[in-house]
C-alpha cells in the first residue's frame, strides 16, 4: 500500500543520512560557530518538516480509516482498490483505496451489486396475495490494463433455480470494453441494449415504484441483453451514442398457446445469447443528449429480420422495428420524465394463419407511452422520501395482420394503469418502496406493493 | 479504424490478468493547474496536516468518501497569492474519480476539472456544461445534488459523490486554508 504523501520513507531515510553527513563537513569546513549554529537551526527546520511529513503518513491512512467505515451508511462499500500504477503515481496525494473487504492493496478488479424482494397483495383476489425475492445479482469488472476490461453480471431470479423450481440462473451482461480514445471505445460481448430510461440503469434504487413500469418490461423487454459489438462515445457538448450489431430475437420460438406472447412480445422470443439462433444480425442505435444540466433527451431504434432463416418457417422474413424515445428532466427537488415506444413485426400472415384458433398471434404492432412526476420531499443526510405518480398506457398486441374469413383475433384493449407510491432511500444505495397500481378497465389486477432493494 | 478494435480485442482476450487500473486521464495536474492560473509564475505546496477535531468538522454529515488526503498547491504570481488549486479523489459508483478543484484568493470556485475516470457509466460528470454548475459558488452555498446542482441521468452516484467531495474541500477552505492564509 503506497501512502498519500510525497516523500517515501527511502528518500527520508536518504535527506536524514545526507543532512548528518553534511555536519562534520560543515564543520571541517568552516569552524565558525556561528555558521554551526546556522547550520544545525537549517537541519532542526528541516527534521520539523520531515516530522510534518511523517505525521501527514500517519495522517493519511488514519483519514482513510473513517471514510471507509462511512461507506457502509453513506457512500458506496464496493470491493473497489487502485492499484498503485502509473497513473495513480502521476497524481501526487492519489493513495490505492483500502480494501474493505479483499483487503488486496493492486486490484484491478470491483465486485458490486444489488438485489430486490417484493410483496404484492392484488386487492380483488386476496389468495394470490405473494412475497419473491426478485433479483439477486452481482457482477465484476476486472481492468486487464488502462484501456481494457471485462463488465460482468450475474443474476438469480426468484431466490431458487433448479428443475423443480420457477427460477432462473443467468448471466446478463458478460462484455469486453476497450477504450480507443477518451471519447469513445468498443464492446463485445452479451450488453444491455441502450433503449428507453430503464434497461441500462435498472436497479432497484434508479425507479420509482416496486416494479419496472409496465411499458419498460412489457414493451422493451428490460432486462434486454443481446451478443455482438458496439461503439460508444461522447462529445463535449453532451451527445451520448452507440450502436451495434447484435443478436436479436428468435420468431420460430413464438408460442400461440401461451399467454407469454400477449405479456410481452419481445420477452417471449428473446434469446439471451443462450445457442442463440444468429442467422440474422440485428443493429441498434441510440442517442442521449444531456447539453443541459439535469435534461436527458434521447432515443434509439432496433431492427433486424427475426426469423432466423429456419427451414421451412413461415415467417423468415418478418422484421422486427422497436423504436423509442424519451425525456427527463430533474430540477430542485422535481424529477419528471416521460417515454414513448412503439415496435412492428412484419411478414407474420402466414405464421399466424397456422395458429388460428389460438389466443396468441404475432402481433403486427406494439406501443406503449408513461409520463412520470416525482418529488424528493424531505431528505436529510442521505436519507430521502419521494413520493411519485405515474400514467401508463401500453398495448401488446394493437393490431395483426389480416386474417381472412373473420378467423383472426381481435387486437388488444390498451391497457391504461395509475402508479402512486412512495420511494425512501435510507440511504443512496438502500430503498423501501410502497405503491399502490389502480387499472383502469381491467380492475382485477389491482394490487398494492411493497418491495425493498439495494445496491453497492 | 472500424477494424482497429479487432487486434486488441484478441489480444486482450489471450492476455494474462495482471494488476491494472483501468483509467482514462483527461487531464495531468500541470494542465489542470495552467488552466486555472494562466497568469501563475509558481505552485507553492501547501502541506496539509489537519487536527483531530478538523478531520471530524470535515467528516461530519459527509456521504463524499475522500479515498486520499487532498493535495493543495497555492498559485502565486510574484507574491501575489492566485488562489488554491486542490487535487482530491473521490468513489463514483465503485472507481475512483480524481478531480482537481480550482478556487479564487477569496474562495470562490474557479474551475472543475475531472483528471481521471473509471467507472463504465457516468463519464458525463465530464460535460462543460453539468461543471459549470460549480463556478462562482463558495462554502455559502449549499453545494447539494438536486439542490443547486442538477443530476445527470444514468450518472448519479458519480455526480452525488463529486459533488460532496467538491462540497468537503471549500469546507476545507473555509476552516483550515483561509484561516492560514491570513
Amino acid at each position: 500500500m503506497r501512502a498519500a504523501f510525497s516523500i517515501s520513507p527511502v528518500a527520508l531515510a536518504i535527506t536524514l543520512a545526507l543532512g548528518l553527513a553534511a555536519l562534520p563537513a560543515a564543520y571541517a569546513a568552516d569552524n565558525d560557530e556561528a555558521a554551526l549554529r546556522a547550520e544545525v537551526a537549517e537541519l532542526r527546520a528541516q527534521l520539523v518538516e520531515l516530522k510534518h511529513e511523517v505525521q501527514q503518513m500517519h495522517a493519511a491512512p488514519a483519514a482513510v480509516a473513517p471514510a471507509v467505515a462511512a461507506t457502509a451508511s453513506a457512500a458506496p462499500a464496493s470491493v473497489a482498490t487502485l492499484p498503485a500504477n502509473a497513473d495513480a503515481a502521476s497524481l501526487p496525494g492519489a493513495a490505492p483505496m483500502q480494501s474493505s473487504i479483499l483487503n488486496t492493496a493492486a486490484s484491478a478488479t470491483t465486485l458490486y451489486g444489488y438485489g430486490e424482494m417484493n410483496y404484492t397483495r392484488p386487492t380483488k383476489d386476496k389468495s394470490a396475495t405473494q412475497a419473491d425475492l426478485a433479483r439477486a445479482v452481482f457482477g465484476f469488472i476486472h481492468a486487464f490494463d488502462e484501456n481494457t476490461r471485462i463488465v460482468s453480471e450475474f443474476e438469480w431470479e426468484h431466490a431458487v433455480a433448479s428443475a423443480d423450481d420457477q427460477g432462473e440462473a443467468e448471466v446478463e451482461q458478460l462484455y469486453i470494453e476497450h477504450q480507443l480514445q477518451p471519447n469513445y471505445g468498443v464492446r463485445a460481448g452479451l450488453m444491455l441494449i441502450p433503449l428507453g430510461l430503464l434497461n441500462e440503469h435498472h436497479e432497484p434504487t434508479n425507479y420509482y415504484g416496486v416494479y419496472r413500469n409496465f411499458v419498460e418490461t412489457a414493451i422493451i423487454p428490460s432486462t434486454w441483453r443481446e451478443g455482438g459489438v458496439s461503439l460508444y462515445g461522447n462529445t463535449e457538448f453532451g451527445l451520448n451514442w452507440s450502436t451495434g450489431v447484435t443478436t436479436g430475437p428468435d420468431l420460430s420460438r413464438w408460442d400461440p398457446t401461451s399467454p407469454e406472447g400477449r405479456e410481452s412480445p419481445l420477452g417471449s422470443i428473446h434469446q439471451e445469447l443462450q445457442l442463440a439462433k444468429a442467422r440474422d444480425p440485428s443493429v441498434f442505435a441510440a442517442a442521449n443528449w444531456q447539453g443541459i444540466p439535469g435534461l436527458t433527451v434521447g432515443g434509439g431504434v432496433f431492427t433486424g429480420k427475426i426469423g432466423q432463416g429456419q427451414p421451412g418457417f413461415l415467417a423468415n422474413n418478418a422484421r422486427l422495428l422497436l423504436g423509442e424515445g424519451h425525456v427527463r428532466w430533474q430540477t430542485g427537488p422535481f424529477d419528471l420524465s416521460a417515454l414513448y415506444t412503439r415496435g412492428t413485426i412484419s411478414d407474420t400472415e402466414n405464421l399466424n394463419l397456422t395458429f388460428i384458433g389460438n389466443p396468441t398471434p404475432v402481433p403486427k404492432s406494439f406501443w406503449g407511452g408513461y409520463v412520470q412526476g416525482a418529488w424528493r420531499a424531505w431528505e436529510h443526510d442521505g436519507s430521502a422520501i419521494a413520493p411519485f405518480v405515474r400514467y401508463e398506457e401500453y398495448n401488446t398486441a394493437a393490431s395483426y395482420e389480416a386474417i381472412p374469413l373473420g378467423l383472426g383475433v381481435d387486437p388488444l384493449v390498451t391497457s391504461k394503469l395509475w402508479t402512486a407510491g412512495v420511494n425512501y432511500w435510507l440511504n443512496p444505495n438502500v430503498v423501501f418502496k410502497a405503491d399502490y397500481q389502480q387499472f383502469r378497465n381491467e380492475s382485477d389486477r389491482n394490487r398494492f406493493d411493497l418491495g425493498v432493494g439495494f445496491q453497492f | 479504424m472500424q477494424l482497429r478494435w479487432l487486434i486488441p480485442l484478441g489480444a486482450a482476450a489471450a492476455l494474462p490478468a495482471y494488476h491494472a487500473a483501468y483509467a482514462v486521464q483527461y487531464l495531468s495536474v500541470e494542465q489542470a493547474q495552467r488552466a486555472a492560473f494562466a497568469q501563475a509564475d509558481g505552485f507553492v505546496d501547501v502541506p496539509l496536516a489537519l487536527t483531530e477535531a478538523q478531520r471530524r468538522a470535515l467528516d461530519q454529515g459527509e456521504a463524499a468518501l475522500s479515498i486520499s488526503a487532498p493535495k493543495i498547491w497555492q498559485a502565486r504570481a510574484g507574491q501575489k497569492n492566485l488562489g488554491w488549486l486542490i487535487v482530491d479523489q473521490v468513489i463514483g459508483k465503485a472507481e475512483a474519480i480524481s478531480y482537481a478543484l480550482a478556487l479564487d484568493a477569496d474562495g470562490k470556485i474557479i474551475a472543475l476539472d475531472v483528471l481521471e475516470y473509471r467507472e463504465t457509466h457516468g463519464a458525463e460528470i465530464r460535460l462543460p456544461a453539468w461543471r459549470k454548475q460549480f463556478l462562482g459558488k463558495t462554502a455559502q452555498y449549499p453545494l447539494r445534488l438536486d439542490n443547486d446542482i442538477r443530476n445527470i441521468s444514468g450518472a448519479t452516484l458519480s455526480c452525488r459523490h463529486l459533488t460532496d467531495g467538491v462540497r468537503r474541500l471549500v469546507q476545507l477552505y473555509a476552516q483550515v486554508l483561509k484561516p492560514t492564509s491570513g
